[in-house]
């Protein structure tokens, strides 16, 4: 490895440790005993494969959690976190987590997840209107189209502003360039 | 306590009735977006309701809230700076927000108590909200509306004109009981707010097993793995079924798409889903064609015909 590269490697690491260290701070993660009551109450744990308890065990290792397909399965019902007897903010622990493997751009996004975040940048809305709500709506009796910022010219425009200066859709974008690029890499090996 | 004491007491709640008459109560309604675009039917019958129970609605230029599920996963900057810039509307005004749904109301409560509490948080929406030429202060409350309506079960039973009699199975939705800091005053693990309301229209409130358990769809999980999603449904319908419930009834349009859409997609399955606000209409006498109640997935024609048979037993 050139000089370089490993100055750039190192700092590479020292974000992730800042990251980790992060999330530990905001969502207490080190306090966790691995106990388990957080994946007895867990809806999503008892259909699927996701297991908060494994996921806090491995953040707190600062093990790469980018491409657990698991990490995506939780609903945020907030159970395990009402009820974690030593305190660890599991849901948010999970939420610091998924911005975490976004901003790695590794996750696979779904697709629906990708059209609502494009929705919501060009029409206000993750759910936009359809033309046969619209109808129905005139015929109950409420504006035909809703009073909102969809239906409004200037304020979609400074929420697009506003939007495309948090850059949302540019991390997705990125991530699935990133994803795009890593995929024919492995078809060439 | 001595005659007068009573008699000042007296006057003095009077004088407290006259002051809340003389304003009448304002929100600002969030209505969301599923509620608006995608079941007006809920976005009409809690117009309808508001406006009997004297509470004036007033309406702004609203985003998205932005949904917790997808959007705070993905950025959670985004989410709260989306979430304040909603927040702005309604404090131009100088009125509070009422939210329809648990996700608008996770959502704009989450967006004002990290923006509130955070000095950081604070710099950094406000540096965004600039370029659009907004700020925002921190002195908006966000409401869910079943807690205003539970404030005014009086006000409902006034209006009542149908006692209901339904056996109904009570969905609460995560975002609404969790996390508890949202309602220091309700025991998460076992509320009576909605059991409250809809009591109060004739209904019994059945009791069934994983009662406050999640519907399956938050989390980005409807939208990302929707297996998963219907896994969740398919055990909670189960649990409903058991029961003999006439309807769910639910106080959140995600919850209400998942269990309505979920179940015509389970095809195990077909419980009528009320809203809450469409409950209160079908008692205050409102005919659910005027309500658009056909937009459901799973018919509630069973409903209707029981609620026009109680009618008759009302007049």
């Amino acid at each position: 490895m050139s000089q370089e590269a490993a100055v750039e490697e190192k700092k590479k690491d020292e974000y992730e440790l800042d990251e980790f260290q992060k999330i530990m701070d905001q969502s207490n993660i080190l306090k966790c005993v691995q106990c388990g009551k957080c994946t007895a109450g867990c809806p999503a744990g008892r259909e699927s494969r996701i297991r908060i308890r494994e996921l806090i065990h491995l953040a707190h290792e600062g093990k790469d959690l980018k491409d657990a397909p698991e990490l995506w399965y939780c609903t945020t019902c907030y159970n395990c976190q009402e009820r974690c007897p030593k305190g660890v903010d599991t849901t948010e622990a999970v939420i610091f987590l998924r911005n975490r493997a976004v901003r790695k751009g590794h996750h696979n996004f779904p697709d629906l997840h990708v059209t609502a975040i494009t929705s919501l940048r060009d029409q206000g809305d993750g759910f936009p209107l359809s033309p046969e709500v619209e109808k129905i709506r005139s015929v109950i009796g409420l504006p035909r189209k809703p009073i909102d910022l969809a239906h409004d010219e200037e304020f979609l425009k400074d929420f697009q502003k506003l939007i495309d200066e948090l850059g949302i859709l540019d991390l997705v974008k990125e991530a699935q360039a990133q994803k795009k690029e890593e995929e024919e890499g492995e078809e060439d090996e | 306590m001595s005659e007068q004491q009573v008699t000042q007491e007296q006057n003095e709640s009077q004088e407290q009735q006259v002051a809340q008459e003389q304003v009448p109560e304002r929100f600002s309604l969030f209505p969301g977006c599923i509620a608006k675009n995608m079941y007006p039917s809920i976005e009409k019958s809690t117009r309808i309701v508001f406006e009997k129970i004297g509470i004036e609605l007033l309406d702004h230029k609203y985003s998205c809230c932005p949904a917790p599920g997808v959007f705070r996963g993905y950025d959670r900057n985004t989410h709260m700076t989306l979430g304040v810039r909603n927040l702005v509307m309604a404090n131009q005004d100088g009125v509070d927000v009422l939210t329809i749904c648990n996700g608008c109301y996770g959502s704009l409560w989450e967006a004002n108590h990290m923006f509130k509490k955070s000095k950081e948080n604070q710099e950094f929406v406000n540096k965004m909200l600039e370029k659009i030429g907004l700020s925002y202060d921190g002195s908006t409350e966000v409401y869910h509306f079943a807690d205003i309506l539970h404030k005014h079960l009086d006000d409902i039973k006034a209006n009542k004109e149908i006692d209901l009699g339904l056996k109904v199975a009570i969905h609460y939705g995560c975002h609404y009981l969790r996390p508890s800091e949202k309602h220091p005053d309700i025991n998460p693990e076992a509320p009576h707010i909605v059991e409250d309301i809809v009591e109060a229209l004739g209904c019994e409130s059945l009791e069934f097993k994983n009662k406050l358990s999640c519907c399956g769809a938050g989390g980005g999980v409807w939208s990302g793995a929707e297996d998963v999603a219907l896994k969740i449904l398919d055990d909670k319908m189960n649990k409903i079924e058991e029961v003999g419930a006439d309807c769910v009834v639910n106080i959140c349009p995600f919850c209400h798409l998942q269990l309505d859409q979920g179940q015509a997609k389970l095809k195990t399955h077909k419980v009528p889903v009320l809203h809450l606000s469409e409950l209160i209409g079908l008692a205050f006498g409102v005919r659910p064609k005027h309500l658009a109640m056909h937009t459901h997935m799973v018919s509630t024609r069973d409903i209707e015909k029981k609620v026009k048979k109680a009618k008759k037993e009302s007049d």
